[in-house]
């Protein structure tokens, strides 16, 4: 009897919860009576980069102001794991810090899942140094390169440069499984056909990485600008010798929006099942993200894609344009700058 | 110094007996030889009491170290914000854990229903029914041994088997996916389209879906549908390239939609819908963590019913009653007091468990309510703090110091009412 009691307990605070938070889920809204209740409803599911994921958040929280029904379920599990699970059709958008791989690309059509393409903002590959690293100035690709590709990679920093430190250098990296880490394999290593070192220190969690940097001196680390622009204090972020012009560049929002600094500025994309974009929740979601991300994503620390390829982005959403702009025909990935391949001669459905 | 001249006296190890001074085996009540004995072995009698305060001070002053670390920490964000509000990236000042609370406790209750009446029935089971046949004894002995053995397997473990067992099942039953019906959703669930309406601002009407492989629909026709407080009315249409002006009255234009319009699947779910494979719900969660505590509730509620004096049992078999009747009326209720213990140590360590809610549920903390049916996700208390404790932003610091409070503060709150319970039900 007395178990009774207990559970009888556990029922009525489930209770009270399961009615509670109907309540004050509609209190929000109400207190702009401007704005009439949204009586939309449905569950969209998002994962994929980690990068994006503050992007997806911010615009989730100002999306479920208006439609406190929709139940938005945003997962940070990395682009690639987030292309595993939408070619799979275990979610409705997939967020990327990289555009799609030809793989990739496959399994959709072969499991039949079409997509739209959206690009939502520019982020920095930003290479993070511990703030009490004084001998840092500036990196070049070179350098960068001497440092984490290979097995024979430089073990200390007076590898690299013989008047820095003989101390070892300890690299934090996102995992294998994040865009992040695949764009920075692209920039380094792809050409020759190398592989990034081995003994890097690598997680899913950006946070653990920031962690990671600002607590030893002698670390390194690359994530999206977004985290370290959350964590300036505690970290110090590497100008890039921009191969183009020789002149480093750091990783600010005027420099990653102008290209200059290259070659870590790169576009972020949401990738929308069309099929769920039938949905009305979904469509007035997805319609929502490409309005107010280019304010949204400055808040979550990302910097604003150009109006134009933002409106572009627009077309392609209302006309319903499906398929990528970065693999062509015959299955290969795309070589080029982002602007010239974000083209509709380029769609390959 | 002393000790140094008593080796010197006797060289062998103090453990062994040294042999009885000649002076007392003639009659001597001490002598300066047996007095320096005596004072030596109280001397290291002190010294080793002293040591075991000194110990088991250390344990209690971790807990304090803890404790007055997460409280200087936490302090500030013990506001009520904490407990009603959610999880918020854009304004992390504002975030709370109140949905973490009521997943946590929906959880642990899940947990509860489904591990107590099984461990404690396992344990009835393996104690009180012991068969005599060689046979059946040596498979009890298997029995037993093994659940010694679930006890000891990492939670983590427990968590990947949930992930397989409950979650997917062993895909027999089919994926979840989104835009599609898993076809083995048994109760508590009305499929409609949503489309949307010419009201704006997301305004939608639901239409009953009656064919489930069409998960879109095009809207040509006025037809059917239903508003949210269940009532049919005609749905109008409006053609854009029609002469007819769009319809300005906002009664209107929630009930009518542009010709045309697409619309998609939304599945209306009761509190009680359930569905085949369980996904990534809370039910599974739960059911996870009843098959980590499971052995921790067996091994408890069998060392009690061990500890009912035999006599008892005896007593009521010579009163002529059954077996049942022995457990029912003997046995049980002299156990229930042990058995209640082992039921708040092992709901306390569920309700502190993130390993296995991770593999089982994700890593998501970004949710506004507790769970509105059985299938949906939760957050619970371990994960949030995880999620907290890993983001370097300083608020998310306290937030995490703060959270760690309040689910000491509930687990205390819980053992407290399961303690009071035991004490009632040990004077009736």
């Amino acid at each position: 009897m007395k178990n009774i009691f207990w559970l009888a307990c556990f029922a009525a605070l489930f209770a009270a919860g399961c009615s509670s938070s109907t309540t004050t889920d509609s209190d929000a809204p109400a207190a702009d009576a401007s704005i009439p209740e949204s009586n939309l409803v449905g569950e969209i599911k998002i994962d994929g980069s980690s990068t994006v994921q503050p992007i997806s958040d911010a615009v989730r929280e100002e999306f479920i102001k208006l439609h406190p029904q929709v139940n938005v379920i945003v997962s940070g599990n990395g682009t690639g794991n987030g292309f595993r699970s939408f070619y799979d059709k275990g979610t409705d958008v997939s967020d990327a810090s990289r555009p799609i791989k030809a793989g990739e690309f496959e399994k959709c059509q072969a499991n039949g899942v079409s997509f739209i393409e959206l690009p939502v903002a520019y982020d920095g590959l930003t290479i993070a140094v511990n703030p009490e690293n004084d001998w840092v100035k500036e990196l070049t690709i070179e350098q960068l390169t001497k440092m984490f590709v290979g097995d024979d990679a430089a073990k200390n920093w007076s590898d690299v440069d013989p008047s820095w430190p003989n101390e070892p250098i300890k690299i934090f990296a996102p995992g294998t499984g994040s865009g992040t880490y695949d764009y920075f394999h692209e920039v380094l290593a792809k050409a020759n056909d190398s592989e990034l070192r081995g003994d890097m220190t690598l997680n899913e969690n950006d946070n653990i990485l920031v962690q990671g940097v600002a607590g030893n001196k002698y670390s390194i680390g690359f994530f999206g600008v977004a985290y370290y622009a959350a964590n300036k204090d505690r970290l110090r972020a590497v100008p890039i010798v921009n191969p183009k012009d020789n002149t480093a560049y750091e990783p600010s929002v005027e420099n990653i929006s102008s290209n200059k600094y290259a070659p870590f500025s790169r576009p972020l994309f949401i990738y929308v099942n069309s099929e769920s974009l039938n949905r009305a929740e979904v469509q007035t979601f997805v319609e929502f993200y490409i309005e107010n991300v280019s304010d949204l994503c400055e808040a979550a620390n990302s910097v604003r894609l150009p109006q134009e390829i933002i409106d572009h982005a627009q077309q392609n959403l209302d006309a319903r344009e499906l398929g990528t702009h970065f693999v062509t025909e015959d299955g290969e990935s795309r070589e080029g700058a982002f602007a010239e391949l974000f083209q509709n001669e380029n769609l390959v459905k | 110094m002393s000790i140094d001249s008593i080796s010197q006296d006797a060289p062998q190890d103090p453990g062994v007996q040294r042999p009885i001074p000649e002076a007392i085996r003639q009659g001597a009540s001490a002598t300066a030889e047996s007095t320096l004995n005596s004072r030596h072995r109280k001397r290291v009698s002190k010294a080793f009491y002293g040591l075991c305060v000194a110990i088991s001070l250390l344990s209690v002053l971790v807990l304090v170290v803890l404790l007055i670390s997460i409280a200087v920490q936490g302090h500030s964000r013990l506001t009520p914000t904490l407990l009603t509000g959610s999880h918020s990236t854009s304004e992390p000042a504002s975030s709370g854990m109140y949905p973490a609370i009521i997943g946590s406790l929906a959880i642990c209750f899940v947990c509860a229903l489904s591990a107590l009446p099984l461990g404690i029935g396992t344990a009835i089971f393996l104690e009180e029914f012991q068969p005599t046949n060689i046979w059946l004894r040596r498979l009890h002995g298997f029995i037993n041994l093994n659940i010694s053995n679930l006890a000891g397997v990492p939670s983590i473990v427990y968590g990947l088997l949930g992930l397989s067992l409950f979650v997917f099942m062993f895909n027999a039953f089919g994926q979840i996916k989104v835009n599609e019906s898993s076809g083995t959703e048994i109760m508590g669930v009305e499929r409609y389209y949503q489309v949307l309406t010419l009201a704006g601002g997301g305004d939608s009407v639901l239409i009953p879906q009656s064919d489930l492989s069409q998960p879109t629909i095009t809207i040509t026709e006025p037809m059917p549908a239903v508003d949210r407080q269940g009532n049919t009315f005609q749905l109008e249409v409006w053609d854009p390239k029609s002469e007819t002006p769009k319809p300005s009255d906002p009664a209107i234009r929630h009930r009518t939609v542009r010709l045309g319009q697409g619309g998609g699947a939304y599945a209306k779910t009761s509190w009680y819908y359930f569905r085949l494979p369980f996904g990534r719900s809370f039910l599974a969660a739960g059911l996870t963590l009843s098959l980590v505590i499971l052995p921790i509730v067996i091994i408890a509620s069998q060392e009690s019913l061990r500890s009912v004096s035999p006599s008892l049992r005896e007593a009521s078999y010579g009163l002529g009653a059954t077996k049942w009747q022995t457990v029912r009326n003997v046995s049980l209720p002299a156990a229930i007091p042990g058995i209640m213990t082992g039921a708040i140590l092992a709901m306390g360590r569920a309700i502190g468990e993130a390993a296995p809610i991770l593999v089982v549920l994700g890593a998501t903390v970004a949710k506004n309510s507790g769970p509105q049916n059985l299938m949906d996700t939760v957050v619970t208390m371990p994960v949030l703090i995880f999620h907290w404790a890993g983001d370097p932003q300083f608020t998310y610091q306290q937030l995490a110091a703060a959270a760690i409070i309040v689910l000491l503060l509930i687990l205390l709150l819980m053992n407290s009412v399961a303690i009071y319970l035991r004490q009632k039900m040990r004077i009736e």
